[in-house]
Order: C-alpha cells, then structure tokens, then sequence
C-alpha cells in the first residue's frame, strides 16, 4: 500500500501544480477539499430543506415531477441538489486522495482517515436514498439492485425485492423510509464531522469566501442552464435496458448487477475493509522523521504556549513531579498517540524544550553552530529556509538564482533563533518559504510562523532583529514564478539595505537563551 | 492581453470543463439490461399446507392436560414442500424444491425468481406441486361431541382454525399452461391470489 503512496504524490503535485497555475495558490481548490466538501454538505442540506417541503410519499414521481415543473425555483434547485451531491463525492474522494498521498492517514491521525472512510459510507447511502425518493428508472433501478444485495443477507425470510414485483404499488412506508434516512443520515454525518475533527484544536470548517462562492456560483449556473432532466416514472412491470444513471453514486451498479450478489457483497465489504484499514497498511515506525515530541523537563519554565500552539492537541500541563522552587509548578507532556510530529511545538518554546527528536530549536541551533563554524562561513549566501514538502521543484531554480537553501519539516518547526543566529553568522537575509497554508501538513505551520516573526508569538523573533532582512513567501507547486519573484525581490530588498552594524558571531546561542548541555539519556 | 485575463480565461474554461464533466457523470446512460428481452417474474407468498397426523384425546386424557393445553385434537406433523416446475416452449427454466421461510419451514413460503425471455409467441407451463403427500393432509375430523357443552364449543373452534388453515394455505396443485404473445421489455408476472387459490398470470 505504501508503495502507491509515491505514485499518488506525485500525480497529487502535477494536479496541485495544474490548479495553481490557473487559480493561484490561494484558491486552489485541491487544497480544500475537506472544507469545500464541508461546505458542499451545508448547501445540500439548504436545498434539501426546500425539496422536502414539496416532497410526498404517497405520490413521489409525481411530486418531484411538478417541481422540476416549476421553472422559476424547484427545477434549478433541485439540479443544485443533485449537483451539489455529485461534487461533495468528487471533494471527498480528492480529499482521501490528497491525505493518503501526503502519508497523512495513519497514526494519529488514522482515527480521521476511518471516521471519514464511514461519513463517505453515510453519503453513499444517503445518496443512493435519495434517488429511490424520487422513483424514476434510475431510482427503481437503485432499488430492486439494493434489494437484490440484502436478499442476499439471511436476515428476513421474504425476499424484498417482492416490494418491487410490480402486483401490488409500492407502500409508501417504503418512501417514507427512504425519507427518513435521507435525511438522518446527512444530519448524521454532519454529526460524525465532530468525530472526524476532534483531534483537531482549532479545524478549519469552510474554504474562503471567494472559493465558496466560486463553487456555489458555478453549481447554480450549471443547474440554471443545464438542469438535470427528470427521467419517465419508474414502471416496474416494463425492462429498461438504459437508465440514464449516476455514476457518482451507481458506478457499483453494472457490476452488483453482473456478479451474484454475494460476491457482490465480497467485493463491497473488501473495497470498504481495504479503505478502513489503510492507517494500518500505511503507518510508520516512530522513530527519525516520525518520532513523537518530547518535553525535556529541565528547559520546560511551563509557559503554556506548546498546548497553545499544537494544532493536535497533543500537549498537556500537568504538575511536576519533582518541582523545586527555582522550577515552574507545570510541566508540558506529550501523548504520543496524539502527535503528528509536526514539530510546530520546537518552533513554539522559547527555551527550545520541547520537540520531536533532532528537531528541536537546540536541535536546530546546533546544526546551524556546526555550518557557522566552518572556514569561509563569513561569505554566506543570502539563506532560503524552506518547507521540504511545499514545492522540491523549485529547490533547484532557487538554488540557481544564488540561495543557500536549508530545508524544514515544516516552517511552524523553525525556531526563531535559527532565523536571527543565520543572520548573526553573517547571511545577508533570511527568506522563509512556506507551503501554501492551507495546505500545511502541520496544519499551521505558516500561520505560527507568521505570528513569530511578526507579532510577538512566542518563541517570537528579537525586536533587535532587523526585519528588512527577514521575509516570508509561499512556494507552491506550478507558481515557480512567484517563488523566484519573491526571491529576486527579498534579494533587491537586502542589497539596498545598508545593515546597522556588522554582527559578531562571538557566541550565538547564549545571545538567545542559556546553554543548557544537551543529554538524550534525560530526554 | 494581460496574463492575469488569460488566467481568469483559463480558470473559467477550467471550472467549464469541470462542470461539464460533472453532468456528464451525473446523466450517464447505463445499460442495465438487453433491448431485446422480456422478464419472467414469479413472485407471491402464500403458506404451505400442513402435513400432520392427528389423534383424538379421550376425556381422561384432556383432563390430564393442564387447562390452557386442552385442545381436544393432538397433532403433530410438518409443512409440505412444493416443487416449483417452468418451461417455456418446453425448454425447462427452473425446476425447483420450495419450502416455507423460516428455520423450522414453518413461515410463509415466499417466493422471488425471474427469468429472460426472448419476445414473441411462447408457451409458458407452470406448475407448483406438493411433494409431501404419503401422509394424509390434516387427518383431523370434526367429530361429535354432545353438543352443548364447553368441551364442544371448544371442538367446534378447533374445527374451524382447521378450515381457516387449510383455506390460506397452497392446495395440492397450482399450474399455469399457456400460450401467450410476449413483447419486448415487458414482464410477465406471476403471483399468487390467495382469494381464487391459483396462480395468476398478468
């Protein structure tokens, strides 16, 4: 499974690169599909709400037939409904494809992945309810195959499809039922978003405000123009070779029809197991790259800002165990089972306590302590410190235009001493290249950096920083242009700038925080 | 033209497509079945006749029995299977053993089969007939009791329960044997009237 995560990234980037080129980084679509799916879902239970005053169950045919008459408002927003429904699936599919292929499906988050994998379950059905309501061919067609799936099941000695055998009409408790659920199960899933996003401290529920109404807008003109056409009532004593079909919730349909059911039943309850059960096909060992945050307690002065600043809820306060008057009462501590291994937290303490192993700020102060330290290190190239998984294309074009480029797991994991101490060594300036935000994997990684460097977030940038040599852009796949403008701008900017005083490089980390010995054994 | 109109151009010819993809997927004509067929469907429910052999209590052995349990004919016994036979133009379709639903057989028998068949003149012969026959169908009596008591106001409720049953239940032999013209597309279906007690083709 993990093999085809590589596969999939990279058709991911080619389609990332497609839609930002077109719609730029900031409206990429493909960026929010979960929040546009979040938002489809808003609109379909709008128009729903106006359907279902029209709606009976004891003539439903008809019912829908005298709206999609009504050529002012229920034939446009009955296509909205349906159109809507159709691109909530296509969202949510992107959005699976998006997280399996960015590795983002397992561990702590597989609690995300599962709930997801069932809210599409939920949508499925409720589509596949939705359409028997209104009982054309196509929903006859969805009934008697699903009735031919449960007949399958040894749970009712009757076979339902005898509801469908056309002796008798069908009962409008049937309708009903479908009524019910239609609508349940959307409020349902609306419901189980709370379990998809509760590991989350502050998700995101909508896409922009232009993105929103560019979705809407363009449903609504589609449905307006092109209305979907409503198919002759369901006549269940006649074939239909063709129905005019839906593929996005009846793609299942030629083959429950071709296979016997249970075999169907195999491969439907397969295709889900398989789909449950990627965190597990996918997960990692913990340990490099994935290794959970840990709090060392001896740099921890119990600020309160890493539980602040982790997107995941992941730390805690929690007493001391062995505190000593010169210590803080609270201590941070990290549930391991929570952590993504972002790293924002190591970005967040200004004590550089806290954060995934070899990603911690000390971490990081020393790596940048062993560069410094090298002969000829005073001629240092302007530094382009980048998030490794926002555009590796563009590594090379920048590196071209003359930047030192230094790579992060993510810009929220960058502390910003890191920043000052490049610059103390003798960088003429430090640009930061974040991923597009809403496409962090860390969640917030643009966003906390932002705040430090700018507003006094902690670990905030020194207000003796000079800021003109600091910058921050986004590198985003298929928008190689705006990341060499950026550059070639911030380079414009810090060759014009007359720097206030040559910095020594005398000691650079005590100029930040009090060296405390590194010791993995305590950690 | 500046680069940002072709991006806004670009971006609508995008969302068009996209759009358009959408319908498409959306009012897809899916073949579900052949142009040139027609349908056979059976479909009905009704219960099968009950098998049993049956002795009448003396007195003393009703008395003996507790007094909810006092029912004056003993009988014991099973549901009868049924054997489900279809031809068309006498070419067999199905031919088939039928019980009652449920795990003892003892619900309803119902019944959901359907057949293609090629349009035009067909003859269709159908039979559903008891298999369980050696024994004798529901072997009690109505017997006489002196009229006038408890004992035979209860004999002659038993007696019509019996009636009722062997009513609402499959006689020993329905069949269909017919000819008929069988367009295109059309089903032809068969089901059971529980009022004539006969299969029922329409």
């Amino acid at each position: 499974m993990r093999a085809l995560e590589r596969p999939a990234l990279r058709s991911l980037r080619a389609a990332d690169a497609a839609a930002t080129r077109v719609y730029g980084w900031r409206l990429n679509p493909l960026h929010q599909t979960g929040t546009v799916a979040a938002a489809l879902l808003g609109l379909l239970i709008v128009t729903g709400l106006y359907l279902l005053i029209f709606y009976r169950v004891g003539a439903p045919w008809q019912s829908v037939q005298r709206l999609q008459a009504d050529p002012f408002l229920g034939r446009w927003i009955r296509s909205l409904h349906r159109f809507a429904s159709d691109a909530l699936i296509v969202a949510v599919v992107l959005h699976a494809w998006r997280l399996f292929a960015q590795a983002r499906a397992w561990g702590p988050r597989a609690l995300a992945w599962t709930s997801g994998v069932v809210l599409l379950s939920m949508l499925f059905v409720s589509g596949w309810t939705g359409y028997v309501m209104v009982w054309d061919r196509f929903g006859a067609q969805l009934a008697v195959s699903g009735a031919r799936m449960f007949d399958a099941l040894p749970v009712l000695s009757e076979p339902v499809r005898r509801v469908f055998a056309g002796d008798q009409p069908v009962p409008s408790a049937f309708f009903f039922l479908n009524l019910f659920l239609h609508v349940a199960l959307p409020l349902g899933a609306a419901a189980g978003l709370w379990i998809h996003l509760s590991r989350l401290a502050r998700p995101t529920l909508l896409p922009p405000r232009a993105l929103v109404y560019g979705v809407f807008g363009a449903l609504a003109a589609l449905s307006v123009l092109l209305p979907s056409p409503l198919a002759p009532e369901a006549s269940l004593l006649t074939v239909a070779p063709r129905v005019p079909a839906d593929l996005f919730f009846a793609f299942w349909l030629p083959w429950a029809n071709a296979l016997p059911p249970w075999l169907a039943w195999v491969g439907a309850m397969a295709t889900f197991g398989l789909a449950l059960f990627i965190p597990r096909f996918t997960r990692r060992p913990r340990t490099g790259e994935y290794a959970p945050s840990v709090v060392d307690e001896r740099h921890c002065t119990g600020c309160n800002q890493c539980p602040q600043d982790c997107p995941w809820e992941a730390i805690t306060m929690v007493p001391r165990a062995d505190a000593t008057g010169a210590q803080s009462a609270f201590v941070g501590r990290v549930d391991p089972t929570r952590c993504v291994s972002c790293g924002l937290c190591a970005g967040s303490c200004a004590p550089m306590g806290v954060g995934p192993m070899l990603r911690t700020g000390r971490d990081q102060v020393a790596r940048l302590r062993a560069v410094v330290s090298l002969p000829g290190v005073r001629e240092l190239r302007p530094i382009a410190i980048c998030c490794e998984h926002a555009a590796p294309a563009h590594l090379a074009p920048l590196r071209a235009q003359g930047a030192e480029v230094r790579l992060v797991s993510c810009v929220g994991n960058l502390h910003t001493s890191v920043v000052e101490l490049s610059l103390r060594a003798g960088a003429p300036g430090v640009m930061i290249y974040t991923c597009a935000p809403r496409d962090c994997r860390g969640r917030e990684g643009p966003r906390w950096l932002h705040e430090r460097l700018y507003n006094e977030r902690e670990a905030e940038l020194q207000a003796r920083v000079d800021r003109t040599l600091v910058a921050t852009a986004v590198m985003a796949p298929g928008d190689l242009d705006g990341t060499l403008d950026a550059w070639r701008q911030f380079t414009a900017r810090i060759a014009a700038h007359e720097r206030a005083a040559t910095p020594t490089l005398d000691d650079p980390l005590g100029a930040v925080c009090e060296p405390v010995p590194f010791e993995a054994e305590a950690r | 033209m500046s680069g940002r109109w072709w991006k806004r151009i670009a971006g609508t010819l995008v969302a068009a497509v996209a759009l358009w993809l959408l319908r498409a997927g959306s009012l897809t004509p899916l073949r579900v079945g052949e142009e040139q067929t027609a349908l056979l469907r059976l479909s009905w429910s009704a219960r099968p006749e009950r098998i049993e052999q049956c002795r009448r209590l003396s007195d003393a052995e009703l008395a003996e029995r507790p007094q909810h349990m006092r029912l004056r004919w003993e009988c014991e016994g099973r549901f009868a299977r049924y054997l489900l036979s279809v031809s068309v133009d006498g070419r067999p379709l199905t031919t088939d053993t039928i019980r009652g639903g449920g795990l003892r057989n003892d619900r309803p028998m119902h019944l959901f089969r359907e057949f293609a068949l090629a349009p035009g003149t067909r003859h269709l012969t159908m039979s559903l007939r008891r298999i369980d026959a050696e024994a004798r169908p529901d072997s009690a009596t109505d017997a006489a009791t002196a009229a006038g008591t408890a004992a035979a106001d209860r004999e002659t409720r038993e007696g019509q329960e019996r009636r009722v049953r062997r009513a609402e239940s499959l006689p020993e032999l329905v069949a269909i044997d017919t000819t008929l013209r069988v367009a295109a597309q059309r089903v032809l279906l068969v089901s059971y009237s529980d009022v004539d007690r006969r299969l029922v083709l329409r």
